[in-house]
């Protein structure tokens, strides 16, 4: 518990730091004004979000692989987590369209593959919620995370090239297009708290499941005594 | 500053939803423990269980 | 040479059992005629702007029905309890897989192919002169469809409310094959038809992808 509390407050410093250079720091965007600094933290969401479905894609394929409960756990706590950034994401984007293209939603390519990605992994944790023999849940979700996870590149692929076919305001022209290398920095630094705040998330998620596969098994003995 | 207040609400918002999902988190993982506790002890001194019950006879 | 000719015994049964009754393909068409006519009330179907929402109308239509046909795909195993002679009787379990999503593939071609003059005359959109290159993504996409379809059929039907869960999972999961599709299908129904090789392209990576995913994690799709 007591690491648990000194993680929150490292992550909890980290995040007002980055609040901080976002900022102060920063420069001001010439065209957009200062409604631009929200970059500095719907980036970092989105990378971070794809870092933790990244990470439930390998304990999937663990999973699937050796059958250790284990990776079951590390893989929901990661599909969780990471639909918690995406989430994040998809907020803070339309709050920083609405300024700017005077509407909340633009289609943009990478704002709707991300909303794309969401209903993915809010379809993961449907079908987790449905079925109810531990192995067999952990094994099928296991098997439809791979299949979402390699669907991913595919969707952001064809969507870009959707919106290429009928362009519409581009919300950011994209990480490190026409970005200041003092903003890049600032940019480059925020992720690292997100990442930090990632692994906490997982981390306390991770022993909730595991506490709750601890329950299972005592419930289990309890029967057969 | 123009748009000042939306770069605050999106960090506001953004905040939010990480502190809700640790907070439930949290909340459950304390429910949780409270449980197993329970059941182990149930286990442990079934004596007792069978005692309270004898009483009642 | 074992799994193709495994393959091609289970495809022989898989076409017999819907022959015989023809329930599904029936239901499937009619299903899609509905869709198409419900559609001409959302928006005033004149030939221009049938033109540019009918490629989107047509797959979503397609995409509709085959996650509605997909359905029985393995609960008609299950029910009746056929899976596990099935994987005693083939060696290799992916033929299992290969076989079905090929007979998805051709229901799902047939329906399209008897609903595509259908939709061509009701909209008033000339699809001749582009039938041999809109065979192509149909073929294309159908086989993405029913690759994913078939590999969800197999999750799905463990689970609970199984008839909701199958479009939940596929849907979001054939986006690339939605978004590819109707682009090439609107550059077909054009005024001036054109060819949209880069959108095949994405088709075509989805089923190879998907292909050899379920070849690399299918067995355990069947396991029991």
């Amino acid at each position: 518990m007591k690491k648990q509390s000194a993680g929150a407050a490292i992550v909890v410093v980290l995040l007002a730091i980055a609040a901080y250079a976002a900022f102060f720091i920063a420069p001001t965007d010439s065209k957009q004004g200062v409604i631009y600094r929200i970059i500095f933290l719907h980036v970092p969401c989105a990378e971070t979000g794809l870092v933790a479905f990244f990470v439930c894609f390998v304990a999937n394929v663990a999973y699937v692989l050796k059958r250790n409960a284990k990776w079951d756990w590390l893989g929901v706590s990661a599909a969780e987590v990471g639909l918690v950034f995406t989430t994040a994401c998809l907020v803070t984007g339309p709050i920083w369209a609405k300024p700017v293209w005077g509407i909340w939603w633009t289609w943009d390519a990478r704002l709707t593959s991300t909303a794309v990605l969401w209903l993915l992994y809010v379809s993961y944790l449907m079908l987790r919620s449905l079925l109810e023999e531990p192995e067999r849940r952990a094994l099928l979700s296991a098997l439809f995370g791979i299949f979402a996870f390699i669907d991913v590149p595919l969707v952001f692929g064809s969507i870009r090239w959707w919106r290429t076919q009928h362009p519409q305001p581009v919300i950011m022209g994209g990480p490190g297009s026409g970005l200041d290398p003092t903003m890049l920095r600032v940019l480059l630094f925020c992720w690292v708290p997100m990442l930090a705040l990632m692994v906490l998330l997982m981390h306390s998620r991770y022993r909730l499941e595991a506490m709750r596969g601890d329950l299972e098994l005592v419930r289990r003995e309890a029967e057969a005594a | 500053m123009k748009n000042l207040n939306s770069v605050f609400a999106a960090y506001l918002m953004a905040w939010a939803i990480f502190f809700v999902y640790y907070v439930t988190v949290a909340r459950r993982a304390a429910a949780l423990r409270e449980d197993l506790e329970r059941l182990k002890k149930s286990m442990t001194h079934p004596v007792d269980a069978s005692a309270a019950a004898n009483r009642g006879k | 040479m074992s799994l193709l000719s495994n393959t091609g015994v289970l495809l022989g049964k898989e076409l017999r059992t819907e022959f015989r009754s023809r329930e599904l393909l029936t239901t499937t068409v009619i299903f899609i005629l509905m869709v198409v006519v419900l559609f001409s009330f959302t928006f005033d179907p004149t030939s221009t702007d049938s033109r540019r929402f009918g490629a989107g109308l047509l797959w979503l239509a397609f995409l509709f029905a085959a996650s509605l046909m997909l359905q029985p795909c393995f609960l008609r195993e299950q029910t009746n309890d056929t899976l596990s002679a099935l994987r005693l009787a083939v060696s290799d379990p992916f033929a299992i897989l290969l076989a079905k999503l090929a007979a998805n593939t051709l229901f799902l071609l047939v329906t399209e192919l008897l609903m595509l003059p259908v939709f061509s005359v009701l909209y008033n959109v000339p699809v001749l002169p582009v039938l041999g290159r809109l065979l192509l993504v149909f073929f294309l996409g159908s086989l993405g469809v029913s690759i994913a379809g078939t590999a969800l059929s197999a999750i799905s039907a463990q689970a609970r409310m199984r008839e909701l869960l199958l479009p939940l999972l596929l849907l979001p999961l054939l986006t690339p094959v939605l978004v590819a599709s109707t682009q090439v299908t609107a550059g077909l129904l054009d005024v001036a038809p054109f060819m949209q090789w880069k959108g095949i392209g994405f088709v075509a990576t989805f089923d190879v992808v998907f292909l050899t995913a379920l070849w690399l994690f299918g067995e355990y799709l069947l396991e029991e």
